[in-house]
């Protein structure tokens, strides 16, 4: 019996268990969200600091079902990534 | 009156006297409608790419309230003059103004 429920639970993460190549492996699944907890930094074009975090060497923004970042904070996180390259900044 | 924040970016070879004309300049188109709550002047930042010939950037950040007008007026100025190359203008409905994330160089 416990098996199935283990099967069912494997389908439903099916993006998240294949390993991509371009995935860290110490980034467990169903990670809770870096962004939206309570004193987390606040996602701004100016916090340069932050955004470098979210995007790859060459400047591209890491997908979320990599950082495991929330929907929400990933919107803000590329409006605010493309601010930040408006400006020259990243 | 919305509030919004307003970063100028000058050419590098801009002398301290040049980039106090610029801010001046603008601060007194914002002050006829508006009011600039906070000014900051991020100075010489090396840029990602370079930006009109340009490898660093005079960075000068405003952060006001006013109108939609005067924004317009503004960038419209801006795009005219020689010694910007870059403009980034955000609205805000609230403003934070204590976290600076530049050493502002007083």
């Amino acid at each position: 019996m416990r098996r199935d429920k283990k099967n069912k639970k494997g389908k439903k993460f099916g993006s998240q268990n294949k390993l991509t190549l371009f995935q860290k492996p110490e980034i467990k699944f169903g990670r809770s969200c870096p962004l939206s907890q309570k004193n987390s930094p606040i996602v701004d074009y100016k916090n340069i600091k932050l955004l470098k975090r979210y995007t790859s060497d060459t400047g591209k923004i890491l997908p979320s079902r990599i950082t495991s970042v929330s929907q929400f904070k990933q919107r803000e996180l590329s409006t605010a990534i493309k601010r930040a390259k408006v400006l020259g900044l990243i | 009156m919305a509030f919004y924040e307003h970063t100028i970016v000058g050419k590098q070879d801009l002398s301290d006297k040049e980039v106090e004309s610029l801010i001046s300049k603008y601060s007194k188109i914002i002050d006829k409608s508006g009011k600039i709550l906070k000014t900051e002047k991020w100075g010489l930042l090396n840029l990602a790419n370079k930006i009109k010939k340009n490898r660093k950037g005079i960075f000068v950040h405003f952060k006001m309230e006013s109108e939609g007008k005067v924004i317009r007026e503004i960038e419209k100025l801006l795009s005219i003059d020689v010694n910007v190359i870059r403009y980034l203008t955000v609205k805000y409905n609230k403003l934070d103004l204590e976290n600076e994330y530049f050493g502002v160089k007083k």
